[in-house]
């Protein structure tokens, strides 16, 4: 041991003891047999119907961008629900504990949750939303859509991308991990100096956080710097800057933050190491540290990060309205201007987090300028959303509905930004939940374009669409408890009432306690519509069956290639001649044109490397957690002796011959033609068809 | 349709990819590993600015300051080696361009005994501050300190294990795709760190030792 | 995509090697790194003074190695490590300028203001009064020279 450690430690197991495991708590020990249960049914579900070997083969295994993006949506999915429990948990217990006359239970003296635990629940909740949730969804997306809308047969490393899926998957572990071992962070999702010093926060808690958020933020560049390169260097012929589509663009804006920004929060969490494990003095209160220098350095990190997430968001409404506008989108080159000014100036307002560190009239100016300056951009893309609309042919299917319910929570969150970013304000309502309901508002934009992202792309990457009636049910229950969930919370932050209180001693606010309540019931039943959206999809998906352009109207690249989308993408890489290629093939009667010769492909073998190597970090992050050192050496010389051994091997794929390739192709336009058949007799609600017939009404209207 | 303005006459345009070009898969590697290595001088510009914060005088809080141990010319002998030794790598690089596979042996291998002597003259650096009691908890600016410092050292220390793992890949498999690329990744890794090591030796070591 | 012919060696970015460009770099290094050096160690020049001349070493000892070691140029296989360079520099200073500016007007309102000379800029202090070193020993300061 480096530093004195409180409690007790042993060379075997570290700072581990069966004490550490929460079994009286009336909360975890239910849960825990609940997942333990869960756990073994899947497990057996898998061993009964033999399918151990075709999910290594084809999933854990797998090199296939589309199959890794769909293993970080559904990670990203999960953590959702995880950070959804958790914000129910947050809302149950202040809408409980209001006023001294409230009761109490499980030990609490009043609602159901001790302050240390919903200290936990808290940091929980935000940690994984904002990385675990929100960043493997939209890394996802990308994973899947960017190579396909650039012309490309997979990333620019293959085995580079598997990497990260699990390295973020190893993170997703540890903190789910941290529920039944040992105890979570409890000072909130970014923590504060000094409180996460050894010894205002001895437990494991603030370790668990800071190995949880290393890990994540290894995983992210690695699959920040592939998607980099896979735009710069994979573009199918022809397909110059000019023509890329826009999520592409701002994909590429997001990367750019990520690689650049999430080494500022290895260093500040190393630093936080340094001082936790070695005894450094880098944020203690005295011996010379600066406490406000953690916040400055994590918040260089945490101002990008939060256009890291938004930017893929607006990419996503960028494909979707114009698509359900059968219009191109207005203002490519402003579009594509504006995300590189946003992604340039999150990197100078940082500060605009903790203005009241008391810097000065100076800097709090500069930052407070710079913060209003992000609104230029901004307010271009929502005016060249609504000028897609602005006399389009609009179809109000569900993934629109999200679309357009995001254009309107970037409104309210934009406008609260706005305030916030005067200092004066900023002063007065710091660290209030109307500072969370402003975020909330911003973050939700990014859940509603992913919602809307899931039903738009659904189709093009298992072939059939989701259920129409559903996705709209539960986009308008969702819609409902975000009404009902952050108005009230706006009105409460005006009133004073600060973040974060498991105790709320204002009786006075309890009716709107009791609304946001109702929105969070509100927001369980959406979560329900969503369980039964994927429920009924897939037991009607024969009928939902989609053709190559899912739906009729769209415009890029992905749609030419079959749904679901064959592993080596497009047999014969297109050349592109147009933006909006495929709209363009279509006005000119073009798009049915296929391939007249395929030749044989190179694709890259699957690897269980990658999953290994997350799996070792895992470890890796379990032991340092617990000052496990024999183990955290064992874990470091295995992964660097299995990097070496991989590097020794190398990877010479295999050859797809032309014939084979001409042989699944064949197939596939068979299966398309039968898909295309059965629709005319049953037309898909939601579903536009006559394609040529929007496009020549659309050049009319020009 | 003719409204509709068409720089490409749809009727004669290339549709698919007839040509086959194929991609640079060294450049693609290359490319990559430069956003890394940028992003990792992103994580050194942090640590910079995490030093500048902490190199006030209160912040080394009555105790020891880099003024009081730092010498230069001792110091300066570590840039020597650092520099020689990206230099003989260097050399090495010149003598893959001429297919030479013992003119490249040799400069890696001179490049790692160079770098080793680095390392140890950085390793004996901090056990001489170590045995007088300056450790990175004496105080913030120590901290800040050391740790700049020595997270260079471990980049020296993973760059060696890099340089050995390339000689032995080198001897196996000669010249290939993949070792060329990798060849090329560590030159520029190896390279890179030069040029941290003039940020840490001048602003550091230096303005430590006359501020 | 896979060459199998080619000859990897004959790849450009093998190709742009010198030895004469590595030798340069390495030599307007050292030789600057050598100056700087020198400089320090005989104290001629006041410490304001020497902190701009060492700052000017480094910053032609860097660009020299840049484009030396690195091959940064805006030739066609280096254009986009050039690019990416360019835009990273700015964050690099923005990381540390910004950072050291809000932290040096933080001090300037929150220490105390005796010991502001030697704070606000730790290169142009003077150490006319001796140093605060009682607490861990260290009451040695061999280089102090003055």
């Amino acid at each position: 041991m480096l530093v004195d450690l409180p409690g007790g430690w042993s060379p075997l197991l570290g700072r581990l003891a069966w004490s550490q495991i929460p079994y009286a708590n009336p909360i975890l020990a239910p849960l825990f047999v609940a997942v333990v249960i869960g756990a073994i049914i899947i497990l057996g579900l898998i061993t009964y119907y033999g399918k151990w070997t075709y999910l290594w083969k084809e999933w854990l295994t797998t090199v296939d961008h589309k199959k890794l993006g769909v293993m970080y949506i559904i990670i990203g999915l999960v953590m959702l629900f995880r950070g959804f429990i958790d914000g129910l948990m947050i809302r149950t217990q202040q809408v409980w504990a209001v006023g001294p006359h409230s009761s109490g239970v499980f030990g609490s003296l009043h609602g159901y949750l001790t302050p240390f635990h919903f200290g936990q629940v808290y940091s929980a909740h935000g940690l994984i939303m904002i990385l675990l949730a929100a960043t493997p969804l939209l890394v996802g997306f990308m994973n899947i859509i960017v190579p396909i809308q650039v012309g490309a047969r997979d990333m620019a490393y293959p085995y580079l991308n598997a990497l990260g899926l699990w390295i973020t998957a190893a993170a997703a572990a540890l903190i789910m991990i941290s529920l039944f071992v040992g105890d979570f962070a409890h000072n909130g999702w970014f923590e504060y100096a000094p409180i996460f010093e050894l010894q205002y926060s001895p437990g494991v808690g603030v370790d668990y956080w800071m190995w949880t958020l290393q890990l994540v933020a290894l995983g992210t560049t690695l699959g920040g710097i592939n998607i980099l390169a896979t735009i710069i260097k994979m573009r199918a012929p022809g397909m110059t800057w000019g023509k890329l589509p826009i999520f592409v663009w701002t994909s590429l804006a997001a990367n750019v933050i990520a690689l650049t920004s999430f080494p500022a929060l290895q260093v500040a969490l190393g630093l936080v190491a340094a001082d936790r494990y070695l005894g450094a003095h880098f944020f203690t209160a005295g011996m010379g540290g600066n406490l406000m220098l953690y916040t400055n350095l994590f918040w260089i990190w945490g101002h990008p990060e939060v256009y890291f997430v938004i930017l893929p968001a607006f990419g996503m409404m960028s494909e979707i309205f114009p698509t359900f506008s059968e219009k191109p989108l207005f203002g490519y080159i402003t579009m594509v201007l504006a995300s590189m000014a946003i992604a340039g100036v999150s990197w100078l307002v940082w500060l605009h987090h903790f203005f009241t560190m008391g810097a000065g009239p100076f800097v709090n100016t500069a930052f407070s300028v710079a913060t209003m300056l992000v609104g230029i951009p901004t307010g271009v893309k929502v005016f060249n959303w609504a000028f897609t609309m602005y006399r389009g042919r609009l179809t109000f299917n569900a993934a629109m509905l999200w679309a357009i319910g995001a254009l309107f929570l970037l409104l309210v969150g934009g406008f609260t930004g706005m305030m916030l970013a005067i200092p004066a304000i900023n002063y007065m309502v710091h660290n209030s939940v109307f500072v969370v309901a402003h975020f909330h508002s911003m973050l939700l934009v990014i859940v509603y374009a992913i919602f809307g992202s899931v039903l738009y792309w659904f189709p093009k990457v298992f072939g059939f669409k989701l259920d129409e009636f559903w996705a709209k049910t539960m986009f308008w229950l969702f819609s409902a408890g975000t009404v009902l969930v952050f108005v009230p919370m706006y009105m409460l932050g005006f009133m004073g009432m600060t973040r974060r209180l498991e105790y709320v001693f204002d009786t006075g606010w309890q009716s709107y306690l009791t609304v946001m309540e109702l929105g969070i019931v509100v927001y369980v039943f959406s979560v329900l519509a969503f369980f039964i959206l994927l429920y009924v999809s897939v037991r009607d998906h024969a009928k939902n069956r989609v053709g190559a352009d899912a739906w009729g109207t769209s415009r890029s690249l992905e749609w030419m290639t079959h749904s679901p989308v064959p592993f080596y993408n497009f047999a014969v890489l297109p050349h592109i001649n147009e933006r909006d290629e495929l709209a363009w093939r279509r006005q000119h009667g073009i798009d049915q044109v296929r391939p007249e010769h395929y030749e044989d492909i190179h694709m890259p073998n699957n690897t269980g490397v990658a999953i290994i190597l997350g799996g070792l970090t895992f470890v890796l992050g379990f032991a340092l957690t617990w000052r496990i050192w024999w183990l955290c050496i064992v874990s470091l010389l295995a992964i660097i002796l299995l990097m070496i051994i991989r590097s020794f091997k190398g990877d010479p794929g295999y050859i797809i011959t032309g014939a084979e390739l001409q042989r699944m192709e064949e197939e596939a336009y068979r299966r398309e033609a039968q898909v295309l058949d059965s629709h005319h007799s049953h037309p898909v609600s939601g579903g536009v068809v006559g394609n040529a017939m929007a496009y020549q009404r659309n050049d009319s209207s020009k | 349709m003719s409204a509709h303005a068409s720089t490409v006459d749809p009727k004669k345009a290339e549709l698919w990819d007839i040509h086959h070009h194929s991609h640079d898969v060294i450049s693609t590697r290359t490319l990559g590993y430069f956003l890394y290595l940028l992003s990792d001088g992103m994580l050194f510009a942090t640590l910079f600015a995490a030093y500048g914060v902490l190199s006030y005088q209160h912040s080394y809080f009555g105790g020891p300051t880099p003024a009081e141990f730092v010498k230069p010319w001792y110091t300066f002998g570590q840039t020597i080696a650092l520099f020689l030794s990206v230099l003989a790598y260097g050399f090495g690089m010149n003598a893959l361009k001429h297919k030479s596979k013992s003119g490249l042996i040799n400069g890696m291998l001179a490049a790692f005994v160079l770098g080793v002597i680095f390392l140890v003259l950085d390793i004996h650096d901090m056990s001489h501050l170590y045995s007088m009691g300056i450790t990175l908890a004496s105080s913030g600016g120590m901290s800040a300190f050391m740790v700049l410092t020595q997270v260079h050292a471990t980049h020296i220390f993973f760059g060696l294990i890099w340089i050995l793992v390339m000689i032995a890949q080198v001897m196996t498999k000669g010249f290939t795709e993949e070792t060329v690329g990798r060849l090329l990744t560590l030159r520029m890794f190896w390279h890179l760190q030069a040029v941290i090591w003039v940020f840490v030796y001048i602003f550091v070591y230096l303005w430590g030792y006359i501020s | 995509m896979s060459h199998g012919a080619t000859d990897p060696t004959m790849h450009p970015e093998v190709q742009l090697s010198t030895s004469k460009g590595y030798f340069l770099g390495f030599a307007i290094s050292i030789a600057l790194m050598l100056l700087a050096t020198a400089l320090v160690t005989s104290h001629s020049v006041p410490p304001f003074g020497l902190l701009m001349v060492i700052t000017v070493c480094a910053g032609i000892a860097v660009i020299a190695q840049i484009y030396f070691l690195l091959h940064i140029d805006i030739s066609e296989h280096n254009i986009w490590n050039t690019v990416a360079l360019v835009l990273f520099i700015p964050l690099f200073l923005i990381t540390i300028g910004l950072t050291w500016w809000m932290f040096s007007q933080l001090y300037l309102r929150t220490m105390d203001m005796s010991v502001m000379s030697s704070v606000t800029n730790p290169a142009v202090h003077a150490p006319a009064t001796p140093k605060l070193s009682d607490m861990s020993g260290m009451n040695k300061n061999p280089d102090s020279g003055n």
